[in-house]
């Protein structure tokens, strides 16, 4: 949306005259809004970002876990498009991908919550032990024992968190904002939803802003509402020990055994803001805001931990008090009034052209919450497109009146059928509603390539501590863990860009050899010398319905029989997603030499069933404890993929016929090591292969491209192939090389818009080797041989180049594989389709 | 409050600032939020790890459970 036209400074000395000054000035006062809202961006500006947020180990005294601390992959992209001078819409989407371990109670360490139950101290680890007996002096503290019931030692008041480990979950999120703007005025209306596994919201939102006073001061506002469903399935390793009496209203039985809660949740907001230019350096702005939030708003995987004194079991020697330690889902209240209000600050520093910008936010809740986020930023520019930009935060807040890390109740547990009248009617150890501070610093280096395309790369470091809290008194030591987060950002202004071609002495644009190919095929074309171009690959495949032993249909007896080699099989597939979003940037420093550098962020969903005719499941190797947690909820992994690094070589170019030749490494950056969730204290193990990130080994992917051209058509042939450098991945495998090969044809229908037609033969060989570390195996997927195949496709496309107006030059594609022919190795779920759509924009 | 408070500075405090005076307010390094994408992500995370940053429901966000 904006607003900020470099408006040319002048000095005082030099004032434009009268004629000039006026026409300036009306110019500039036509402008939508001198200074920016927050996250308001340029217009026809596209972004994408891929962020990694990572928890390092929790304090554990001595027990190793052998969870992995928390990971969050995320990838972003946003957009905003004016689409008329007055109209403009913006697009944000996020996906994050997390897995690993995460607090699921805080309990006395004699509890010994993360310790195996027949190694009291020892370093195997991690099982989420939350019920068990706990003895007390005559004070209530805690003794220390041996672990096995006999009392060593003197109080001992230590804590500990107890983890709890996850599989990978994906939330995706999309949002659109649609906004009018008047010369001093804009009023935009939004929604958006946010959907994963278990929780959905939907959002509107309604804002406005006024400019006044010469644009000197913008006044806006806005109003939310946020609807949001939690369908949680209680943790699953530690259902048969938590005790969910209080929200038996809402629990849900499932045909496999497990629990699901049902929670709704409101929210209403509405801010207040105020942009004020103080002087031609400085600007403040200030805001205020309400959230009301109403209904369910429990962390539905967090339970605290209740003593349960009973007086008619003897304690043992040294011991007061015998406590019977349960695990009871935490309650909130179903109320929450926020109020925040914020101030920021920007400097222009004239000797070094930075800017600083401070920013303070107070937070007060109806819940006991009182929070301080204290902000500063340095903003350098350094010259040749570089900028620097070092920042502190720090974040402080007290605890909620009902937070607690456990409670000692004053009655005996009997059986679950204890009074809950003598409990607080709230209560939660979450650490978040724990008192303490937070300190981070970071860096964001920011380039600018060309006019119109930005990199950012940032990095952070966060420390939450108990002792970094204002004023004391903050959460003890055993709750602090620290964090950090990198994020990488690409940045491309289609106006800045278009406006930069037009000034540039490369007014002509490179011409693209075949750029008419679908959109499914890479490596098409190659640009001129010092052409430049940045693309959007995305590529959704999707495979479901029956299975498939080479090409004939199996039925559920023979894929029990065959499809898990010597053993029996006990689940099929029977939907996978997969959904890959790639970046290409391309860069020709010689007409016959281009380098390409395709980063990839890739997620996959998946769904099973049970197999009729297969052994009960206490045959299975795992004893059958995942079955349910399979056929219910199936598995989901994401993140950042393997990375293409390319360089394409011209070897014939005739006018009407070109030949080109890719040589090209793919690097291992996907994970190969994800896994499952223990459930019932048995180890999940690694996810299937077709479920890892990437290959885990360097591949070599050559290339062969003809492209040709005459008149309203254009055809081409590639022939590509991946070979794998490696042996083997970390994990143990590789997988199968590939062999591609495809010819298409394409009719420009107009002058603007191409249909294709194309087919491809592809052989890939089955995975080679087999993991090296645990692997549940249920289903055929859990088998190598059950990989690759021979497949015949037949693809169907259209492309678009815009001709003309503000997004000239961009060209868009989109292509549907069909499956024609289908000869699997082994047993495989039948294919559904590929559906490839770019974005490309060359200058 | 601080909302009239900065009213009454708009109103009375601040310096005539004049179009052709606010390169300097022009220049990227001064836009109130220099990287949105990258505060968005990182508002996320505060918001999963932090009680007080959850304000912004309004723009979605998910549970956060983690």
């Amino acid at each position: 949306m904006a607003a900020i036209e470099p408006v040319q400074p002048a000095d005082d000395a030099q004032k434009p005259s009268a004629g000039p000054l006026n026409a300036l000035t009306a110019a500039a006062l036509a402008l939508p809004g001198l200074v920016l809202p927050a996250a308001q961006a340029a217009d026809d500006e596209f972004a994408v970002q891929y962020g990694h947020y990572q928890e390092e180990n929790r304090q554990l005294f001595g027990v190793e876990s052998k969870f992995r601390p928390i990971t969050v992959d995320t990838l972003q992209g946003s957009g905003n498009l004016k689409l008329t001078d007055r109209v403009k819409f913006t697009f944000n989407y996020t996906q994050d991908t997390w897995s690993g371990a995460t607090p699921i109670a805080t309990a006395p360490l004699d509890m010994r919550g993360n310790s195996t139950s027949n190694s009291p101290d020892g370093i195997t680890g991690a099982t989420p032990n939350i019920v068990g007996d706990l003895f007390f002096d005559s004070n209530l503290n805690p003794l220390r024992t041996d672990g096995f019931g006999t009392v060593v030692g003197g109080p001992d008041r230590r804590l500990v968190h107890t983890l709890s480990s996850a599989s990978p979950e994906t939330r995706k999120q999309g949002s659109f904002k649609l906004g009018y703007e008047w010369d001093e005025a804009a009023l935009d209306v939004g929604g958006g939803v946010s959907v994963e596994d278990d929780y959905e919201s939907g959002f509107v939102n309604l804002g406005g802003r006024l400019d006044f006073n010469q644009k000197l001061t913008t006044l806006s506002g806005g109003l939310s509402y946020t609807s949001s469903d939690t369908n949680a399935r209680i943790d699953h390793d530690a259902l048969p020990y938590i005790n969910t009496g209080a929200y038996d209203g809402q629990i849900e039985r499932t045909a496999e055994g497990g629990k699901i809660i049902h929670g709704e949740r409101k929210d209403w907001g509405a801010h207040l803001g105020l942009t004020q230019v103080l002087n031609k350096n400085a600007l403040i702005e200030a805001g205020l805001g309400y959230t009301l939030g109403n209904g369910y708003m429990e962390n539905p995987y967090k339970v605290v931990e209740v003593a349960f004194i009973n007086d008619n079991i003897p304690p043992p020697e040294g011991a007061a008090y015998v406590g019977q330690v349960r695990a009871l889902l935490e309650q909130r209240p179903d109320v929450r009034n926020q109020f925040n209000g914020n101030l920021g600050y920007v400097q222009h520093i004239d000797a070094l052209d930075a800017a600083l910008h401070f920013n303070y936010r107070y937070y007060l809740d109806d819940w006991g919450i009182n929070a301080h986020t204290f902000e500063s930023d340095w903003v350098q520019p350094l010259g040749h497109g570089w900028s620097v930009t070092p920042r502190i935060r720090y974040y402080s807040q007290d605890a909620a009146d009902f937070y607690t890390p456990y409670l000692i109740s004053n009655q005996p547990y009997n059986s679950g059928r204890f009074n809950r009248n003598l409990l607080p009617n709230h209560f939660s150890s979450d650490h978040r509603l724990s008192g303490y501070g937070a300190l981070s610093g970071g860096v964001t280096v920011s380039k600018k390539f060309a006019k119109g395309v930005d990199v950012d790369l940032g990095f952070e470091y966060y420390t939450h501590q108990g002792g970094l809290k204002i004023g004391g008194g903050g959460e003890g030591d055993y709750a602090d863990f620290d964090s950090w987060n990198v994020n990488g950002t690409l940045k491309v202004n289609l106006e800045a860009l278009a406006a930069g071609a037009d000034h540039g002495s490369h007014a002509h644009h490179h011409h693209h050899h075949g750029a008419t190919a679908p959109a499914g095929v890479m490596f098409d074309h190659m640009l001129g010398k010092n052409g430049f171009m940045v693309g959007y690959r995305y590529m959704y495949s999707s495979q479901s319905g029956d299975m498939l032993h080479g090409s004939n249909l199996v039925g559920d007896p023979a894929i029990v029989a065959g499809g898990c080699g010597p053993n029996p099989c006990f689940v099929k597939p029977n939907s996978m997603a997969m959904h890959m979003h790639m970046l290409d940037i391309m860069y020709a420093p010689t007409d016959w030499l281009n380098l390409m550098v395709m980063p990839q962020f890739m997620d996959m969903s998946m769904t099973m069933r049970r197999l009729t005719g297969a052994p009960p499941d206490d045959e299975a190797p795992d004893g059958g404890v995942h079955i349910p947690h399979h056929v219910e909820n199936g598995h989901e992994t994401g993140g950042i993929s393997d990375m293409g690094v390319y360089a394409l070589v011209k070897l014939f170019d005739a006018g009407r016929h070109h030949l080109h030749m890719g040589l090209g490494l793919s690097i291992p950056f996907g994970a190969v090591d994800i896994e499952l969730r223990r459930n019932h204290q048995v180890e999940g193990g690694l996810i299937h292969y077709g479920m890892q990130l990437g290959s885990g080994t360097l591949d070599f992917k050559p290339s062969l491209t003809y492209t040709g051209n005459y008149e309203d058509w254009a055809w081409g042939a590639q022939l590509s192939g991946t070979k794998r450098l490696e042996d083997h991945g970390e994990t143990g495998y590789r997988l199968g090389d590939i062999f591609q090969t495809t010819a298409w044809g394409g009719y420009g229908l107009t002058n603007w818009l191409t249909a294709t037609l194309r087919g491809v033969y592809t052989i890939q060989g089955a995975v080679q080797g087999e993991f090296n570390q645990f692997i549940d195996r249920l289903g055929p997927m859990d088998y190598p041989m059950n990989y690759g195949g021979r497949f015949w496709d037949v693809g169907f496309g259209l492309n678009a180049t815009i001709p003309s107006g503000d997004l000239a030059g961009n060209s868009l594609g989109v292509e549907w594989l069909q499956p024609v022919a289908t000869d699997y190795n082994g047993y495989q779920l039948d294919r559904d389709g590929t559906l490839s759509a770019t974005w490309h924009y060359a200058f | 409050m601080a909302l009239a408070f900065f009213l009454g500075i708009g109103a009375a405090g601040c310096a005539e600032v004049a179009p052709w005076q606010r390169g300097n307010l022009a220049k990227p390094q001064m836009a109130l939020e220099p990287y949105p994408l990258q505060s968005s992500f990182r508002g996320h995370i505060y918001g999963s790890r932090e009680a007080a940053s959850g304000v912004s429901a309004s723009e979605g966000g998910g549970c956060g459970c983690y």
